[in-house]
């Protein structure tokens, strides 16, 4: 019992860390809180769920398309709104993805309805037995398509000219300014690649979660916790973030009711706020 | 001089005399008006006028609607010592929160207060003995004839705006509310000038969850039946954000202006369009921020025109990249 619930913490924990990659990037890089993550994530669900019922689509293989649809979504976003108030104070930028993020929620309400909508995949109850630990077929696929997401995303931020153009546009503003490089274009960039691996995870998680226009709320509750748990900027501290809150959420529910579960997430993330504002990991990297 | 006078008793007359001449309809609204009008205000002391962004204002709403439920339906209470002591709670939770969270800043500050405050709602839903949990709580209502009951919560609603307004009036022309403008313009200068930063810090807070825990109270009282979900609610310290930004953050009157205006089309344009209630929301908050994070208080206090505000759209804000 105890040993499943820890092999499903760290499979979904791979998912998570997709989640709080994207949420801490647009963070670190912009000082923006972008509330409307979550909803990134249910619009990402939303278009598995709709390839999957029109075009038999598996949602392992609309990965990439729900990539190039939400980065287009993103960049566009930054590009023609987001920039014109990202200086701003943080009450205007956190109000401003608020609104983004109910607004997304009533036109996912208006085109898919409010009712929930998930996938039955044909394999969905297929599984590998070790012991007395099942790991389902789905999950296992999951677990890896993230890991194999975020090692990409690692990657694209050390080897690529547009990854480091990010990373030093978010260490020195004026600097990277000063060096020639197009700012506001590397923000709608970075939006819209923070926004591809949420159509990603969206994806991800569209075979095992029911999607409803809510579901982008909850969601974003999830990325806090990751982003703050991992330290802001670090891929590893993210992917460590995930690990732990996947881990707190499936053991705690072992030792406590299943109510308490976002209690928990919310618990650890004053806690680390409080008292390790760096994250587990991370060494104090912004600000 | 006249001009001063004259119209804050005009308003007054006006405001008193709602009661007795609109029907019960305009009452419960005007009464729900005056309900967001009260938070916003509460709300823009810490962060309007102290620059610190508590996105989880509710937490005291929620705890001063709770306190009053399970004191009046548990304990036998009547509803003014169990308002006394809501607003007693919201207090003690200002200032241990503010020992713990007032020493982030920025956006760590907002998120530290969005988990306690959904930490404490998911805590207050799992205390099932005590608050029945999610399925809500019944609070013993007011009894007494509908035009009777409507007045008392509107007249109620209207002392506190009154007292919050002069609260705030009074603090922004006294040493407290320097210290607190200090501490948002630059908390440490302020800190050097030798302002005890975390014990401002720690008032402005307490201040506006006094206010907020009592309107939770009152609002238990009113509808006599909450849930974890309603009073706890992260969207309505969005609209309240929302608020103070359409009214001018930072000054006495703007949150109320902004409350009127925001309530005003939602309750009379919107709850037409059950579907697209939420969007249109969105729509406006996104609008607001785009156009005038100002508010439109400083039409007045900057001198420029709305056709300025118009003609200088395209240019956006000094918060543009």
């Amino acid at each position: 019992m105890l040993l499943q619930s820890i092999v499903n913490g760290i499979l979904f924990g791979a998912v998570y860390a997709t989640i709080g990659i994207g949420f801490s990037l647009v963070w670190g890089v912009m000082n923006i809180i972008n509330v409307a993550h979550g909803s990134f994530i249910m619009i990402g669900a939303y278009l598995s769920y709709t390839f999957y019922t029109a075009f038999g689509l598996d949602p392992f293989l609309s990965i990439p398309l729900n990539m190039v649809i939400l980065f287009a979504m993103g960049y566009l976003i930054q590009k023609f709104v987001l920039n014109r108030v990202v200086r701003g104070s943080v009450f205007i930028t956190l109000t401003f993805t608020f609104g983004l993020q109910i607004l997304i929620a009533n036109i996912c309400l208006l085109i898919w309805s409010a009712d929930y909508h998930s996938i039955k995949l044909s394999y969905s109850s297929a599984g590998i037995t070790i012991g007395s630990i099942v790991i389902p077929l789905v999950r296992l696929g999951i677990f890896l398509a993230a890991l194999v997401l975020t090692g990409l995303f690692y990657l694209f931020m050390r080897r690529t000219k547009i990854g480091v153009a990010i990373n030093a546009t978010a260490l020195n503003f004026e600097g990277a300014k000063t060096v020639g490089i197009d700012v506001g274009n590397i923000y709608a960039i970075t939006f819209g690649v923070s926004a591809a691996l949420a159509g990603a995870a969206g994806a991800l998680i569209s075979p095992i979660m029911s999607v409803n226009p809510f579901l982008g709320g909850s969601l974003v509750g999830k990325a806090f916790v990751i982003a703050i748990l991992g330290g802001l900027g670090s891929t590893i501290g993210a992917l460590a973030g995930g690990m732990v809150l996947g881990l707190v959420e499936t053991v705690g529910t072992v030792f406590l009711p299943s109510s308490f579960q976002e209690l928990l997430g919310f618990l650890v993330l004053v806690l680390v706020l409080v008292f390790r504002p760096q994250g587990l990991l991370g060494k104090r990297f912004y600000e | 001089m006249k001009r001063k006078i004259i119209i804050p008793a005009l308003l007054m007359l006006l405001f008193i005399s709602v009661p007795f001449v609109f029907s019960g309809f305009w009452v419960r609204l005007i009464t729900y008006i005056l309900m967001f009008s009260v938070l916003a205000s509460a709300l823009n002391i810490i962060s309007g006028f102290t620059g610190y962004a508590a996105f989880g204002n509710m937490v005291f709403f929620g705890l001063g609607a709770y306190t009053t439920a399970v004191l009046m339906s548990k304990g036998g209470f009547a509803f003014f010592p169990a308002l006394l002591l809501s607003g007693a709670i919201a207090v003690v939770a200002a200032v241990l929160l503010g020992m713990l969270l007032l020493r982030l800043k920025g956006h760590y500050f907002a998120l530290g207060t969005l988990g306690a405050a959904e930490a404490i709602k998911y805590t207050v839903e799992n205390l099932t003995g005590l608050t029945e949990g999610g399925q809500g709580i019944t609070v013993p209502p007011l009894r007494g004839s509908p035009a009777v009951v409507n007045g008392f919560f509107y007249f109620f609603m209207l002392l506190l705006l009154i007292a919050i307004l002069v609260v705030a009036w009074r603090i922004s022309k006294n040493r407290l509310g320097y210290a607190f403008k200090a501490i948002r313009a630059n908390e440490q200068a302020a800190g050097v000038m030798g302002i005890n930063t975390t014990r401002y810090k720690i008032i402005s807070w307490s201040l506006s969850a006094v206010f907020t825990g009592i309107t939770g109270s009152v609002y238990a009282y009113w509808f006599s039946y909450i849930d974890p979900p309603t009073v706890f609610d992260v969207m309505w310290v969005i609209k309240m954000f929302v608020m103070i930004l359409i009214g001018g953050a930072g000054t006495v009157f703007g949150p109320v202006i902004g409350a009127f205006i925001l309530e005003t089309i939602s309750e009379l344009v919107w709850s037409r369009f059950i579907n697209l209630h939420l969007g249109m929301l969105g729509l406006i908050i996104i609008l607001v921020v785009l156009f005038m994070p100002n508010g439109l208080i400083s039409l007045v206090t900057t001198g420029r025109g709305l056709k300025d505000i118009i003609k200088n759209l395209h240019r956006g804000t000094e918060s543009r990249l």
